[in-house]
C-alpha cells in the first residue's frame, strides 16, 4: 500500500490498472480526457497489459467494449457529459448483452461545461449500475469494486461510477492505492464463463433449441449468445419457438435486485481487505437520533458532511444519507432511515424538467410511500452546470428541514 | 501483391460445405442472401459476423455465430471489439467478418467504418450493396446510382429519380491505404470466392463491396437478379477489381463492354430514363471504365 497525492483521473487510471482490466476504447472529452492520458502512458510503459483502441467517438468506444467483452475481454470506457449522451444508444446495448464492462463517468453538465449528474441521470433506464463517488479514494476503491460487481454470476451487468467533473477529476488529494497483489486476489483475472466460439456454435444452437423447447425460461443459462437477436431468432423463430423477448427486462431487473446484496457483500469484502468501506448502497453519517437528515450524492456529500458537523455542534439533530448506487435503488434502505427521521431533504444535482422535483428526490419519495409514518420529503435543486454549493446553503438547508419537519410538503426550492 | 500469380478458381473450388442452414425467409432472387452465402463458404466455419439492421437478419441462417450489433452505425465498432476481444483471448485464428447493408455501409456506419480502416482493424468487412435502404422499403442511401428511383427519390414532373452519383466507397477506403479492397459480384461467384480466400490470409483491415440485385427494390423479376449483375459487370456498370497494399488491378475485362441499357432496362427503377439520359449514364460509365482501364496493373498511391 502505498500513498499518492493524485487527481481523481488519476485515481481511476490507477483502479483500471489495479483490476487489470486487457481491452480500454475511449474517446477524449473534458474533463474525463486525463484518465485516458494516463491509461494510455501504463499500456506504453509496459506497466498495464490492455488492448488500447483509440476510437473516433464514444458510440465506437462502447461498442467496441461491448464486443471485446463479449469475446472475454476485461473491458473498461470512460466519458463526461456529451459523449456519454452520445453513447446513450449502445448503452442499452451492452446492458442487452448483460456484458460486465465498467465505464468512468466525469460527470458533467450536458448544456454546460460545469459538472453535475445530469449526464449520468439521463442513462437512469439504460438498465446499467450507477454509482457515486465523494472523493478521490472512494474513486480508486470504487473502479476496483466495480468490476467485482458486474462480473459477480448473479449480476452480470454494466456498471457506471461518477466522478464530478473538475471538483474531484482534475483536484489532488492523497489516495492509498493498494498493492496489485492484494487486489488480484480479491478480483482475479477474468475469464468469461460463457464464451462465443465457432467450434461450439452448433452444440449451442442444439442446446438452447432443446432447453426452450422444454418450456424452460429463456434466460437460463445466460449467455451473450442467447441474448444476441440473430441466435434468438435462429433458434426461435426457425424453428417455431416462442417469440417472448420482454424476459431480457424481467431478467435484467431481477439482477438489479440480486445486484443490491452483491454491492454491499463486495464493499464489506473490500473493508476487510483494504481497510476502508462505504457503507454498501448508501453511507449514513450521524444519523442515529437524527430528526432530519439530508439526501447528497457525489462531492455535494462533502459539503453536506461539514453543514452536518456544524449543525450537530449548534445541537442541531441533522444527519445525513450519502446515496452511493442510484441504480440499484436502495428503496428499504430509505424505508428503513425514512421511519426514524421526520424529515428527509434530497439535495438534487439533475432535473426532469415538467414534472416537479429532481430525481434522486422523486425516487426517494416514491420508495416513502405506504410507510405508516412518514417523514415530510423535501426536494432542493443546486450545484446545477457547477453552481458553487457553499457549507453555509447546506446548513440553512438543515435548519429549514428541521422547521418544517412533521409538517406539509414544501415546494421544491433552488438553492 | 503485384506480380504473385493467383490460381484462377474455377466453380468447382468453391467450398462443398453448406454455409447457411435451410429456411431462409428473404424474398425471391435476393443476391444479398447469396453473397452472403458465398462469403461464408469461403470464409469457412472458424469464423464470426456482425450484422446491423439491414435485410441481413433476413439471412441470419449463416452457420457461425453471428451478432446483431445493437446499434446501427456500429458494425465497424462491434467489428473492432470483436477482433481486439479474440486477439486477447488468443484466438486470432478466429476471421471477424461483418455483412453489412449499403447504409450501414457508407451513410450511418461511415464515420466508424472509416476509423475502423484508419486503425488498420483486423477484421474483413463485407458490403452487399443492393443501393438503398431496401429492408425498410427502398429509401435512398448514398449507394444509389444517379437517376434511380427509390421510396425517396420518386420520378415527377419535377424529380427524375436520385440526383447525385453514388458514393465510391471502395475507393474511399482504399485511399484509407488498408491492406485489401476489392469488388465483387454474385453473377462472378468464382471471382468472388477467389477474392475472398485470398483476402482471408491478409492481416489487417479488408473491405469488399458485392454488388446485389435487389428484385423487390429494383423491379426485377426475380429470375433475372444474377442477369442483372452480369450485366452489369459486362456493361462496365460495376467493375470487378481489387487494390491490394496500392496496387490496382482489373479481375474481370470483357473484350468489348456490353451498352448499359441491355443492364438498365431489366430494372424498374431505370424505366423512366429519356434516351437522353441514358446517354449520359452510358457516357459516365465509359469514362469511369476508361479511367479504371488506365489504372490497370498500377500503384493508386
Amino acid at each position: 500500500m502505498k500513498s499518492e497525492v493524485m487527481v481523481g483521473n488519476k485515481a481511476v487510471a490507477y483502479a483500471v490498472k489495479l483490476a487489470r482490466a486487457n481491452l480500454i476504447a475511449a474517446y477524449p472529452i473534458t474533463p474525463q480526457t486525463t484518465i485516458v492520458q494516463y491509461l494510455s502512458e501504463f499500456v506504453a510503459e509496459g506497466e498495464l497489459a490492455a488492448e488500447f483502441v483509440n476510437v473516433e467517438g464514444e458510440i465506437t468506444a462502447q461498442l467496441a467494449c461491448l464486443a471485446g467483452s463479449i469475446a472475454g475481454a476485461r473491458a473498461f470506457t470512460a466519458t463526461s457529459g456529451p459523449g456519454l449522451l452520445y453513447m446513450h444508444e449502445a448503452l442499452h446495448g451492452t446492458a442487452r448483452y448483460r456484458a460486465p464492462i465498467v465505464m468512468a463517468v466525469a460527470n458533467r453538465g450536458v448544456r454546460t461545461m460545469g459538472p453535475d449528474h445530469s449526464d449520468m441521470m439521463a442513462q437512469r433506464d439504460t438498465g446499467w449500475i450507477q454509482l457515486y463517488c465523494e472523493n478521490n479514494q472512494e474513486v480508486l476503491d470504487t473502479g476496483v469494486m466495480a468490476y467485482r460487481i458486474a462480473e459477480d454470476a448473479g449480476v452480470r451487468l454494466p456498471v457506471s461510477f461518477g466522478l464530478d467533473g473538475y471538483v474531484l477529476s482534475y483536484t489532488a488529494e492523497p489516495v492509498e492505492v493498494p498493492g496489485q497483489e492484494e487486489v488480484d486476489e480479491f478480483l482475479p483475472p477474468y475469464k468469461t464463463e460463457y464464451p462465443v466460439l465457432p467450434e461450439t456454435f452448433d452444440e449451442d444452437i442444439e442446446r438452447y433449441k432443446r432447453h426452450w423447447a422444454k418450456g424452460k425460461s429463456i434466460d437460463e443459462p445466460f449467455t451473450p449468445l442467447a441474448a444476441d437477436e440473430s441466435f434468438s431468432h435462429l433458434t426461435m423463430v426457425n424453428w417455431g419457438g416462442p417469440h417472448d423477448q420482454q424476459w431480457r427486462w424481467r431478467s435484467h431487473q431481477e439482477a438489479m435486485t440480486r445486484a443490491k446484496q452483491v454491492i454491499k457483500e463486495v464493499d464489506e469484502e473490500y473493508g476487510r481487505r483494504f481497510g476502508r468501506s462505504y457503507g454498501g448502497l448508501v453511507d449514513e453519517y450521524r444519523c442515529e437520533d437524527a430528526d432530519a437528515a439530508l439526501v447528497a450524492m457525489g462531492t455535494v456529500a462533502s459539503t453536506a458532511r461539514a453543514a452536518v458537523d456544524r449543525l450537530r455542534r449548534d445541537g442541531k439533530r441533522v444527519g445525513l444519507v450519502k446515496l452511493r448506487s442510484f441504480r440499484p435503488f436502495p428503496r428499504e434502505e430509505f424505508r428503513r432511515i425514512g421511519a426514524d427521521v421526520d424529515a428527509l431533504c434530497v439535495l438534487d444535482r439533475s432535473i426532469s424538467l415538467g414534472d416537479e422535483g429532481g430525481i434522486v428526490y422523486n425516487s426517494v419519495r416514491s420508495a416513502l410511500y405506504g410507510l405508516d409514518e412518514r417523514p415530510t420529503v423535501m426536494g432542493v435543486h443546486l450545484g446545477m452546470a457547477g453552481k458553487e454549493v457553499r457549507v453555509r446553503d447546506i446548513e440553512r438547508i438543515g435548519e429549514r428541514a428541521l422547521a418544517e419537519r412533521g409538517g406539509a410538503e414544501p415546494p421544491v426550492r433552488w438553492v | 501483391m503485384s506480380g504473385v500469380t493467383r490460381k484462377k478458381m474455377s466453380i468447382r473450388d468453391i467450398p462443398r460445405e453448406e454455409a447457411m442452414w435451410p429456411g431462409n425467409p428473404a424474398c425471391q432472387g435476393c443476391a444479398g442472401s447469396l453473397a452472403g452465402r458465398l462469403v461464408f463458404k469461403a470464409l469457412g466455419r472458424n469464423s464470426v459476423r456482425v450484422e446491423v439492421a439491414s435485410c441481413a437478419p433476413g439471412f441470419m441462417n449463416i452457420r457461425v455465430p453471428s451478432f446483431f450489433s445493437p446499434a446501427f452505425e456500429g458494425a465497424a465498432a462491434f467489428l473492432t471489439g470483436l477482433a481486439r476481444g479474440y486477439k486477447i483471448i488468443g484466438r486470432e485464428d478466429i476471421v471477424v467478418a461483418g455483412l453489412i447493408g449499403d447504409g450501414g455501409t457508407v451513410d450511418i456506419g461511415f464515420q466508424g467504418l472509416s476509423a475502423a480502416a484508419e486503425r488498420n482493424e483486423n477484421v474483413f468487412f463485407f458490403t452487399y450493396d443492393n443501393e438503398a435502404y431496401m429492408n425498410t422499403g427502398g429509401q435512398r442511401s448514398g449507394a444509389t446510382p444517379y437517376l434511380a428511383r427509390t421510396a425517396t427519390t420518386p420520378v415527377s414532373r419535377v424529380s427524375r429519380g436520385k440526383a447525385e452519383e453514388k458514393k465510391n466507397m471502395p475507393m474511399i477506403l482504399a485511399l484509407h491505404r488498408v491492406p485489401y479492397v476489392a469488388t465483387a459480384s454474385v453473377a462472378y461467384p468464382e471471382d468472388l470466392v477467389e477474392k475472398v480466400t485470398h483476402g482471408k490470409g491478409i492481416r489487417g483491415f479488408r473491405y469488399m463491396q458485392i454488388n446485389a440485385p435487389c428484385p423487390t427494390g429494383w423491379g426485377v423479376e426475380p429470375k433475372d437478379s444474377i442477369k442483372v449483375a452480369r450485366l452489369s459487370v459486362e456493361s462496365g456498370i460495376w467493375p470487378l477489381y481489387e487494390i491490394e497494399e496500392g496496387h490496382f488491378r482489373l479481375t474481370y475485362k470483357p473484350r468489348e463492354l456490353k451498352p448499359v441499357t441491355d443492364a438498365l432496362k431489366l430494372q424498374g427503377r431505370f424505366r423512366h430514363l429519356s434516351d437522353d439520359e441514358l446517354g449520359v449514364i452510358q457516357e459516365r460509365t465509359l469514362g469511369e471504365w476508361e479511367r479504371l482501364v488506365g489504372l490497370d496493373g498500377k500503384e493508386l498511391y
